[in-house]
């Protein structure tokens, strides 16, 4: 095994996307965008937001180093427009684990310092527990809000840029960029962690998103649902985006995010997790791919649809699931030693584990994480020992 | 008939693609979101016509479409094309978002416009009747509106696309060389009508600045544009009258070259009567 890009150093987080678990039977349509919100039971709503911040704040007890949330809008298949309102009950939910909010989708935000002041709100209610996720905004959030997609990149690197400036220059200060004008830039309150926030990027393979992370040293987060290789790939390019930068990645900057079922045998973890999985995938996901004119460049475009075949939205059987790696299902030993395999080849320190998905239920999303925290995590706590985040490199990136 | 050639032209904006073709009076195409340089009623008009067909930048193989936001961007690149070809006030004709974009010059610089044809233009909102979604649908579902008859090439194409685009079934393998530069033109188009969708909300009330005799055409079975945009189009410019023609959808000059032809020469001649 080529344990050059192994991880010297491994954290775990608990990741939830809210998923709506009651579309009717005969809708075959697509979860995003046009979806109809005639749908969604709010009493139904009611439980599954209460019962899912339960199973986040669980993480903490259960020795997770973090919770996971990120943004969705006008879609069944996560159900957080805002990730910062749950994010702030986490903050008071949770006194230890890190909350990475993965992230806020920043061309949405207008003015997008909101973003500078939602994020340092809570980061000091939290003591400091922030992981900062800036993220471009999914294909279908540019038709649900008319933000240009010709524009996304564009917007994303000019509020980041604000956003960044906002945390770490003394204000006031004048922003006049091309998107986004501000006379008087003074966010309050300032975020307790200095100079700022550990930042995340999630991306799904587009070039010019990794030599981004790369060129501001912060971590590279792959977005799921893909086959293994096509993981292995990106972080691969990710690597070699941050030598060309001069520097070797560090494995905190990659996080890899995938689901995870543990039950007491293989058998029966298929048996409680494969109805729930295909209601995710063949449910939740349709409608997620949707590429808007101008989202990504040409050259990233490219590097996408190579591995567009793999997505999980076009399998079909158990056994594609498994060959890909598209959700790692079974026993502990069987879940740890994959997991502990995948990590060496991927050399992610990173592990985003989604342990409830489509509409696994609340006892089964339960005992998947006590499984998972009791029999998987010392297993790959003793191969990765555990270490701190990369906050000092990103500091250094931004200066 | 008479085939355009290709040559290029240095613009404000970087070389853009200029396709040629023709002697006689001067007709300036403006290309539809397909970017389409060229079809059979340009060279059928070139036969007693100079035409012109500039590629806008994106579209093809233009460049400088980095510097382009929105509809005052393009019609200042168009002053540039028509200074660089010492263009005073040819005839344009445009198809679609090529036609948005002749009347956007035309009410900002009447001077520069002769005569005017607008093929199932874009450009207007109008409440309850707003072009179908462009961005991002299905191909084959696309091509219904663009065409009467499925069995045309670029519909047949259309139809094979939806095998490997969209949002089911990416499983086959993905011709890039056709993928790319399709996504590219739609990339342009999203620079130029995404938000607002397919027009500007203060044409409307601009339209009597245009001095322009103009030819409003429409595809009778055109469901892309709903009948009243080119309606409206015919009523509110001065000097403008409607012609439909039968047996065609959105894009009519590749479905109808002949007929549109022939009601376009016959409006470029009153013009030189």
């Amino acid at each position: 095994m080529n344990d050059r890009y192994a991880p010297r150093l491994m954290r775990f987080f608990s990741f939830h996307l809210m998923p709506y678990s009651a579309l009717p039977a005969d809708y075959d349509g697509p979860a995003w965008v046009t979806c109809p919100n005639t749908f969604y039971d709010p009493k139904l709503g009611h439980e599954l937001y209460n019962r899912y911040i339960d199973e986040l704040v669980a993480a903490e007890t259960l020795g997770f180093d973090g919770v996971c949330v990120n943004e969705h809008h006008q879609n069944a298949y996560g159900d957080m427009p805002s990730p910062n309102l749950i994010a702030a009950i986490l903050a008071r939910e949770t006194t230890r684990v890190k909350v990475a909010v993965v992230g806020n989708a920043l061309p949405l935000y207008d003015p997008p310092t909101r973003v500078a002041e939602e994020f340092a709100m809570i980061d000091v209610i939290s003591g400091g527990r922030l992981i900062a996720g800036f993220v471009v905004g999914g294909g279908p959030e540019y038709y649900s809000f008319s933000i240009n997609p010709a524009h996304a990149r564009e917007r994303f690197y000019e509020a980041h840029d604000l956003i960044m400036k906002a945390w770490t220059e003394p204000g006031p200060f004048e922003f006049i960029g091309k998107h986004y004008r501000i006379r008087y830039v003074n966010t309050w309150p300032r975020p307790l962690q200095q100079p700022h926030p550990e930042v995340w990027i999630p991306g799904v393979g587009s070039l010019e998103t990794m030599e981004f992370v790369a060129r501001h040293r912060y971590a590279y987060m792959g977005i799921p649902y893909f086959h293994i290789n096509v993981f292995e790939r990106s972080f691969r390019l990710f690597r070699e985006a941050c030598e060309a930068e001069g520097y070797e990645a560090d494995p905190l900057q990659a996080g890899w995010l995938v689901p995870i079922y543990v039950a007491e045998t293989d058998e029966q973890a298929r048996l409680e997790y494969e109805e729930h999985f295909w209601y995710f995938v063949r449910r939740l996901l349709p409608g997620i791919t949707i590429q808007p004119p101008g989202y990504t460049t040409v050259r990233s475009l490219e590097n996408i649809l190579k591995g567009a075949g793999s997505f999980a939205v076009n399998l079909k059987t158990w056994e594609e699931v498994v060959e890909g790696h598209y959700a790692i299902v079974g026993s502990p030993d069987t879940v740890a030693d994959i997991l502990a395999t995948d990590i060496h080849r991927l050399g992610t320190g990173n592990l985003l584990g989604l342990f409830q998905l489509g509409t696994l239920p609340h006892d089964l999303t339960m005992k998947n994480l006590g499984l998972f925290s009791e029999e998987v995590m010392p297993k790959l706590r003793a191969e990765f020992p555990e270490g701190q985040p990369v906050t000092g490199a990103a500091a250094e990136g931004v200066a | 008939m008479t085939t355009l050639t290709e040559e290029r032209l240095d613009t404000a904006l970087g070389k853009v693609q200029l396709y040629r073709a023709g002697e006689g009076p001067t007709l300036v195409y403006l290309h539809s979101a397909g970017g389409e340089p060229t079809h059979g009623a340009l060279e059928d008009l070139a036969s007693d016509h100079t035409v012109l067909s500039p590629v806008f930048p994106g579209y093809g193989e233009s460049e400088g479409i980095e510097q382009i936001d929105g509809m005052e961007d393009a019609v200042f690149h168009l002053l540039d094309v028509w200074d660089r070809l010492a263009l005073d006030a040819p005839a344009v004709m445009g198809l679609s978002l090529g036609a948005w974009m002749a009347v956007e010059l035309a009410t900002r610089y009447p001077e520069r416009v002769g005569r005017l044809i607008l093929v199932n233009p874009v450009g207007l909102h109008i409440d309850g009747a707003t072009p179908k979604e462009l961005f991002g649908r299905p191909p084959n579902e696309l091509a219904e509106d663009m065409f009467v008859d499925q069995s045309h090439p670029v519909a047949q194409m259309m139809h094979a696309m939806a095998e490997w685009s969209g949002d089911v079934g990416l499983q086959v393998e993905i011709p890039l060389e056709i993928v790319l530069p399709l996504y590219k033109s739609m990339a342009a188009t999203a620079k130029l009508g995404w938000d607002p969708y397919l027009h500007n909300p203060k044409l409307r009330r601009r339209l009597a600045r245009v001095t322009s005799p103009t030819l409003v055409v429409r595809g009778a079975q055109d469901t892309f544009v709903p009948a009243v945009h080119a309606e409206t189009y015919a009523a509110e410019i001065p000097d403008a009258r409607l012609e439909v023609i039968d047996g065609a959808a959105h894009l009519l000059p590749l479905e109808k070259p002949a007929e549109l032809a022939a009601l376009v020469r016959a409006f470029l001649d009153e013009g030189t009567a």
